[in-house]
Parts: structure tokens; sequence; C-alpha cells
């Protein structure tokens, strides 16, 4: 049987299977094309692709459903690159975001075309044309206007606001989609008896906030968690795992035995037991770049090498 | 023998039976099994079952119908008209399994392998018999596999009948012989007369007899292999010749069940290798080791681009 196939890396290829809006690919212009961008994503800070629509008047996001073993027949031909890729709207706020905070720091009014500014990503400044781009800097920033020059600053208060909104609106529509949030895993074919209108309002309201947290930074993620007044989660994972179960009584806590013999002069240590042959021919073998046992199983040895 | 229903959709199984003599729905009757076309890697396989009155065992050895593999086609297709010109006391009934049947059977998620194909269609062919209110007492089966556990699994499904299974059973037992050639007759016919639903052109008939050893098989698969789809539903694709073509020839084609190397699935899957506690910790280089793509994304393995 073939066992040993070898799987070579994803070639780039010059097509793709995209499903994208009517607005994202119309064109009127010909000369005018919708392009693909590479910007900074808020979240991550490295590069993410976007597409802007002719004439830039309109963000998308680009995501792609990627699972293994996945290719396409189009038409006569076979396309190994099984991706789907979408291209959906997307408020440009949130990446123009990050640049107005950075120059937030300062704590002047600035002319907005002068914050978009960055030497990896010098498509940034096309996000300006957006056509939502300038009448909604309004809901992250406070205005000046001085000789029909505006002028811009960053507002934390205004952009809690405004997030809290996406978060409301977030959560609307993951009801209205039915959309699971609870904790746990369900399967899509499990069919619940119970309606799911019995789940908590802060098991949607963490869920939105999750998803919009894709689109802010860090930082602003757990602002905008603490404006929401939901509490921080720890994660399972980092907590400590449970010590022994404790037995619960009202009684005050005794010792069980009692330990001051060891510090009282009289105590000595017992001689070692006599080993057997075959212990002491196994504690003679050379030790050298062993690992105790034990070490296999306690919390240190967990950083592993991905 | 109609054909036709087969001959317009080759990529099925599919059932042809004769008439029920109507003795055999009042005396006490024996039955034999055989197939034919088990081994090529052409071609359909076909099961067939023949049954007449005990007290007409000597009439059917009369007609001589012998060992399949003994005689030329033409002495077969001869006998085949003597087996089906005895309607009055024979009974025949046939399974024929496509090449695509068998190829998709044996190779689905869970494997379902050629012996037990080959025992559950013997086994329907003779439910068929009972169902349609032949006596059956005795069954005569040419074996697949160990004979003994084939006769067990037979015995215990249809108790009352006495079941015998035996190797060479097609040249000890007239019925089973007179199945044995029902079935490569009808595998004969659907062979010469198979129609290819791809579109291939002129297909050069020039198979060889099918088997994986005959050098014009070889030429002939090696003809119609195509790198995409490897090759018509002609051909048996879970073959190991079929196979080792399709390995050489074809484009790679990795499936979710194909058995891979343990550490590399392992990595694939982002399950740790067992060795990784072992080997001593490296510095972890991960760019952004803090962000964790929402559920919402993962689930629906949804992803952020930076490339196209």
């Amino acid at each position: 049987m073939s066992t040993k196939k070898k799987r070579a890396p994803h070639l780039n290829n010059d097509s793709w299977v995209v499903v994208a809006a009517d607005s994202a690919i119309d064109t009127q212009k010909p000369d005018n094309d919708p392009t693909f961008v590479r910007l900074r994503n808020p979240s991550t800070d490295a590069a993410s692709l976007y597409m802007l629509s002719a004439g830039d008047a309109q963000l998308f996001e680009v995501k792609a459903f990627d699972e293994e073993f996945h290719s396409w027949f189009v038409g006569q031909t076979v396309q190994r690159d099984g991706r789907l890729l979408f291209v959906t709207p997307m408020d440009p706020l949130y990446l123009i975001l990050p640049y107005l905070i950075k120059s937030g720091k300062e704590g002047k009014f600035q002319p907005v075309d002068q914050v978009l500014m960055d030497e990896d990503f010098p498509a940034c400044s096309r996000l300006l044309s957006c056509t939502r781009s300038l009448s909604s800097l309004r809901h992250v920033a406070e205005e000046k206007e001085v000789a029909n020059m505006k002028f811009h600053r960053y507002s934390e208060e205004k952009t809690m606001v405004w997030l809290e909104k996406k978060v409301e609106r977030t959560v609307t529509a993951l009801k209205k989609r039915n959309i699971y949030v609870g904790e746990g895993v369900k399967s899509t074919t499990y069919v619940r008896v119970k309606s799911e209108s019995d789940h908590q309002q802060e098991d949607y309201l963490r869920y939105a906030h999750g998803l919009i947290s894709e689109y802010i930074s860090e930082d602003l993620s757990k602002a905008l968690l603490r404006h929401l007044q939901l509490p921080e989660l720890t994660s399972p994972k980092e907590a400590e795992p449970p010590s022994k179960k404790r037995k619960l009584s009202d009684k005050p806590v005794e010792a069980g035995e009692d330990y001051t013999k060891f510090n009282s002069a009289d105590f000595a240590r017992k001689p070692a037991k006599k080993m057997s042959a075959a212990q002491k021919s196994l504690a003679k073998v050379d030790k050298t770049g062993m690992k105790t046992m034990s070490s296999f199983f306690s919390p240190k040895v967990k950083t592993e090498k991905k | 023998m109609d054909l036709g229903s087969f001959q317009t959709n080759s990529s099925v199984s599919c059932r042809l039976a004769s008439q029920i003599p109507d003795v055999c729905r009042t005396e006490d009757c024996c039955l034999g099994i055989d197939e034919a076309g088990r081994g090529p890697v052409l071609g359909p396989m076909v099961y067939g079952i023949c049954f007449c009155p005990i007290s007409m065992k000597e009439e059917l050895k009369a007609l001589k119908v012998a060992d399949s593999k003994t005689l030329t086609e033409a002495e077969r297709e001869n006998l085949f008209e003597k087996v089906d010109g005895a309607s009055s006391y024979v009974g025949w009934a046939l399974q024929v399994l496509s090449p695509n049947t068998i190829s998709t059977s044996m190779l689905q998620r869970t494997k379902y392998n050629l012996n037990a194909l080959s025992h559950d269609t013997a086994i329907g062919l003779v439910q068929y018999a009972l169902d349609n209110g032949v006596q059956l007492k005795e069954i005569f089966v040419d074996t697949v596999g160990p004979a003994d556990k084939y006769e067990d699994k037979l015995s215990k499904l249809f108790p009352g009948i006495d079941v015998t299974v035996r190797p060479k059973a097609d040249s000890l037992f007239p019925v089973v012989s007179a199945a044995s050639i029902c079935a490569k007759v009808a595998r004969d016919r659907i062979v010469k007369g198979w129609n290819f639903s791809e579109d291939l052109g002129d297909v050069n008939p020039e198979y060889g007899s099918g088997y994986p050893g005959d050098p014009k098989t070889k030429a002939w698969l090696l003809k119609y292999l195509d790198p995409v789809f490897g090759f018509p539903q002609f051909v048996r694709f879970s073959w190991s010749t079929a196979q080792t073509l399709l390995d050489s020839k074809g484009v790679t084609v990795h499936w979710d069940d194909d058995e891979e190397d343990g550490e590399k699935a392992a990595q694939r899957q982002n399950n740790k290798s067992m060795l990784s506690y072992f080997s001593a910790p490296a510095g972890g280089n991960n760019q952004n080791p803090t962000h964790q793509t929402h559920r919402f994304f993962t689930e629906r393995r949804l992803k952020s681009l930076d490339t196209l």
C-alpha cells in the first residue's frame, strides 16, 4: 500500500476560488480594478491580506476556509489549493484605529493623513479614501476644525462606547443566526431538545467580545473587557492543577503527626537499609545524562519545543 | 440472459435470474454456488447460483456440465444454452459485481475486503432463492478462504440446510459446475460488450486476459492511465497492479485516511510527538504566542491570509 506518499508544500498558484460580494468586484471604470492589499492586522500587528474595491471606496477582509485534503475541480481543470476565499466587507476604522492610538500618545490634534503613515505598509493611506473612513472618525477621536482643516485626537472613552456598540450588534447577529456561544464543544449534528434561549447573556457578550477582539489590539481588548464589566477568565491551562482534595470539616485543623521530634537532639537518622546484590549493581550504573523518572511528570518540563 | 440493464449502468451491482421452475418450489432442492472473475484487474466479478430438485441431479449430470475452466468459450456458451434450456427443472441467478463496486468496497473508509464481499454476495443469492420459495436442502460451494470457517458461517445463517464447502467443488458437483458456467458466460459477455462510460474515443480492445500477470493487460492499463483520474471504471482500482501504476504515473492524491509516518502525521495534526517530551526544550520562536484566533474562526477553519 502507498503509505509513504510525500506531501509537497503548496506551491504558489495563480488562481483561487473566491466568494465575494458584488460590491467588491463591481468595476464601473475599466482602469480601476479592485486590488488585494497587505495591511497591518490590528490584532496580530503582522501583515494580513485585505481588498480595496474600485477607487478604494470600500474595504474588505480576506479569510480563507482552509482544511486539509481538499482540492477543486474548476471547469476542465484541477486546482490543488482547496481553499475557499471569502471577501467580506469590513469597517476601515478598525485598521485606522492603531495608527490613531499611536499618535494619540503624543496628545496632540493631528491631521489624519499625517497619522496614517506606515513604512511597512504604504497602502494604509488608501484607507482614508473609503467612503466610511472620514465620517466615522468621530466615533473614536475628538475633532477640531481650524481654517477648513480637520484635526483629530484619539479618545479611549469614545472608542469604548463605539466598541460596546459593536459588541451589542454582534450579540444581536449571533442570536439571529443561532450561533452556539456556550462553553464546550457542540456537534453540528447534535440536536438539542431544550432551546438555547436560556443561555446567559454573559456567554453572548463574552463570545462577541472575543470576535471583536480579532479586530483590535490586545490592550484594547482587555480594556473593552473591563468596560463591559466582564471578569477576566483565567484559562484552565495556566491555572495550577488542583491539589489533593481536602476534607471539609468544621473542626480545627490539627497536625496528624508530631514533627517536632525531628528537631530534638536525640533524633538520629536510621541507618540506610542494606541493599540486595541486584540493587547494588543497579546503583553502580553510570547515570550521567539520564533524567529521573519523576522529572517527566513534574510541571517544569512542560516547555517543550513547538 | 438479458444484460441490458447492466450495460446501461455498468457502475453498480446487478442481479440477473431465470424463471424459478415450479418443481423447485415443491420438491427438495440442491444449490451450487461459484464465481467467475475473482482475480482479474479488469471487468466485473460474477457470482452464480444454480439449483434443481435433488431427484434431478442425474439429469443435470447428463448435460455434461463440467468445470468451466476446462472448457473453451464456445463450449461454455453451448452448455449455458443447455442449462438455460432445461428451465423445467433448473434455475439460475447471477449477481454481477461491477469493477467499480469492487473498487469502492475495498477502498472505502471502513475496508470491505474481497472475501467478505464474496461471502455476502453468495449469501444474498441463497437468500434470493429462499425468498422465491425454492425448497433448499443442500448447498454446495466452491470455497473462498478457509473452507471450514465458511461452511460454519453458512450453516449458521441457513439452519436446516446441509452446507458443503469444498475447494474444487466446481469439478466435484454438477450443480456447482452449472453455476460456474452461468457465471463465466455472463462475465465473458459483459467484458466483451463493455460500454465505457468515459469518453475515451475508440478503445483498444486488446487488453488480454485481464489478469495482472498478462503483459497485454499491463500495457493496456498504462495506455489508459489518466494522471488525474486514473483508470476507466472498467479497472479495479483496489488491485495492487492498478495502485502501483497510479503511484508511479499518476498525480499523488492524499486522502484524510491515508496512513502516514507517525512523526509526520502527528506534526500535521498538531499533536506532540512522544519524542518531543524527551528532547531538550528549545527556545520558543513563535511570532506571537499570546494571540489565539477566536474559536468562531477556528471552528469554521477560517484563517487570515498574509499573501495569496
